[in-house]
């Protein structure tokens, strides 16, 4: 039998993932090391298809848009293209009807608008484009790749696709459902053999250099199953 | 009853689960435990949704609202001889639901801290069973632990001290090869220890079929504390004042003390602990009869009532079956669910429980 290893080596082992040296050589070489053996297609954003009535209620968006002037001048313009368009956002809210809620919110080098609305995504921003498609044409004003949607109103089946793209994915609910989503991206069937378990911190690190801001989980709610109408006719404000 | 459902499996299960000697009179699995009293509050919605007794809520006579005697069993998951309470575990909750107007009547909800379980067959959770039985287990090498880093998987934890067996490594074997397992593999191996029993949020995993004014719905429950969920910090030092900790036997030293109402001391909370009942309501689409997959967080959920846990109280020779079901809540088609109704009636039998109140055939 091999001699068992000295206490100091497995100390010192264990004590690795702390060390700031052994993070950067993770983050620097073994992580861009198996990106090289193993790139993960980028996951779609957005919430998944299903048939069931609660997942097609309380959806929610994560747009992340990065933004064309990031500098404290090129956030106060956005601030105010904002609060110049909250009478277009409140007429988008009042008709489109299946609006939970919606904000914008300036982080980091990106405007995001953060939102919960009720049934098919492109339906919800067709709809709003219809409502509210100036106040989008100000959004893209103001982010990268922007120039070439606009007008929104003209150009909506390719402002669908770019919101979509820039939707973040939703790390699925139940941790281990990663494979099955990564193998469906390559092509595989729900059949393809499973993974090693303990490869799954793997599969994770490696999905965040391709989908590197996600929305964790899809969300959780006080009033499931419960749509935008539903709840303003039961609170007596009616539509 | 589901096809492959066999009393025999179910028998064969238990003996596949006992651990080779431990003590006859202990449960194979769940075998360290402590029960309670306690009474539940049916919301003002519940009885919409299933017209079981306890369901209902009523008032009597005074004008006082009836509430409904629980008789409480809450366990570590663990079948081995010691107990380890400071060590990873699922925990359990079980329980009985009496009806203060027919003392014949009763019925048992069984819930556990894991969210799903590990299979959706009885025959694959024989075969979970036998790969994730409890083997001789050592500290990764220190290179072990370092190729596992180099490839970005974390390294196993080590045993705990003292600990030579654990099912851990087998589980994973098993959940390599069959992608079903592997949730609730992953869930368990990282579940931890709570601070208390009472608080921790417990799930009854099956699918039950609850007939109300409503119509018929296929449910699951779960348990919240109204407390919260607490895990235990094993470094966190006792507050001055607290009573010695044993790690091997805290949890029902803490529920007793916890119920005890005055003389806990200062750093225990000497009232009545309660739970949330909750109610999550599947929809078309759902997979009713597999356990070992949890349905998405955003069903309807249901607030179907309030239980207070007020004494702790000797449960160890109760027979808790989820087989025990009463007017208003059925058996999903679940052949897990319908094993264990066997499964249980058998080891209450080998180990001397005293007999549920189980109506045969439910
Ligand atoms: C086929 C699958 C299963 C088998 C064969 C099985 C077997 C058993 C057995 C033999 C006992 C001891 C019963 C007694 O002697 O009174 C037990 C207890 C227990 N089981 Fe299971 N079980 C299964 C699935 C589950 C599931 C899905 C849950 C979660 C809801 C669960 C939670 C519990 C709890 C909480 C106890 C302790 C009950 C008490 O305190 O008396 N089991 N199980």
């Amino acid at each position: 039998m091999s001699k068992p290893a000295p206490d100091w080596l497995a100390a010192f082992v264990d004590s690795l993932p702390t060390r700031k040296w052994f993070q950067f050589l993770s983050n620097w070489v073994v992580v861009p090391y198996w990106h090289w053996r193993d790139p993960k297609p980028v996951l779609e954003g957005g919430p998944r298809p299903a048939p069931q009535p609660s997942e097609n209620l309380q959806r929610m968006m994560n747009l992340v848009m990065p933004l064309r002037d990031p500098s404290p001048i090129g956030r106060a313009r956005a601030a105010i293209v904002i609060a110049q368009n909250t009478d277009e956002i409140f007429a988008g809210l009042d008709n489109v009807g299946t609006v939970h809620n919606a904000r914008f919110v300036l982080i980091g080098d990106y405007l995001c608008m953060l939102s919960v609305y009720d049934g098919d995504f492109s339906n919800y921003i067709r709809d709003f484009i219809v409502a509210i498609g100036s106040v989008f044409d100000a959004v893209m004003d103001l982010v990268v790749g922007g120039d070439a949607l606009k007008p929104t109103a003209r150009n909506v089946e390719k402002f669908i696709d770019w919101v979509h793209d820039h939707d973040l994915f939703q790390v699925p609910d139940f941790p281990t459902d990663l494979f099955a989503l990564q193998d469906a991206a390559k092509g595989l069937g729900p059949d393809a053999p499973p993974h090693p378990l303990r490869s799954l911190s793997r599969e994770m690190i490696l999905q965040f250099v391709a989908n590197p801001n996600v929305s964790l989980g899809g969300g959780y709610r006080a009033y499931p199953g419960k749509s935008a109408a539903q709840l303003r006719q039961n609170l007596g404000v009616g539509w | 009853m589901p096809d492959n459902a066999t009393p025999s499996l179910a028998k064969r299960l238990v003996c596949a689960l006992k651990i080779e000697g431990t003590l006859k009179e202990k449960r194979p699995v769940h075998a360290f435990g402590w029960g309670a009293k306690g009474e539940f509050l049916p919301s003002a919605v519940a009885k919409n949704y299933c017209r079981a007794f306890h369901f209902n809520l009523a008032r009597r006579d005074d004008g006082s609202l009836v509430t409904y005697p629980v008789t409480l069993r809450f366990s570590n998951g663990s079948g081995e001889a010691k107990q380890r309470d400071s060590w990873s575990d699922v925990r359990g909750m079980a329980a009985r639901f009496h009806d203060p107007q027919d003392d014949t009547r009763a019925t048992d909800l069984i819930a556990m801290t894991l969210p799903e379980f590990f299979n959706a067959t009885p025959e694959g959770f024989a075969a979970f069973a036998q790969a994730a039985k409890s083997a001789p287990c050592r500290a990764q090498t220190p290179w072990e632990k370092l190729r596992d880093m180099l490839h970005l998987i974390q390294p196993m934890p080590d045993p705990y001290p003292g600990q030579t067996r654990r099912p851990d490594e087998g589980a994973i074997r098993y959940a390599d090869k069959d992608a079903r397992a592997q949730l609730a593999v992953l869930q368990a191996a990282t579940i931890g220890v709570p601070q208390s029993y009472l608080q921790a949020s417990y799930h009854a995993v099956h699918t039950f079929r609850v007939t109300g004014f409503g119509g018929t719905n296929n449910v699951r429950f779960e348990w919240r504390p109204v407390d919260g969920v607490r895990p235990h910090d094993p470094d966190l030092t006792p507050e001055p004042g607290s009573p010695p900790v044993d790690p091997d036997d805290f949890l029902v030293p803490d529920l007793k003390n916890r119920l005890k109402n005055s003389a806990a001391g200062p750093h225990v909370r000497s009232r009545p602990m309660r739970f949330s009942l909750m109610m999550t309501i599947g929809e078309t689409g759902d997979d009713f009869n597999d356990p070992s997959r949890p349905w998405p967080p955003r069903r309807k959920r249901v607030f179907m009532g309030m239980l207070t846990v007020n004494e702790a109280c000797d449960t160890e020779k109760v027979s808790f079956n989820p087989g025990l079901l009463t007017d208003g809540v059925a058996a999903s088609d679940d052949a897990i669910l319908w094993t264990r109704i066997e499964a249980y009636r058998y080891s209450s039998e080998q180990r001397g429980g005293t007999p549920c109140p189980f109506a045969e055939g439910q």
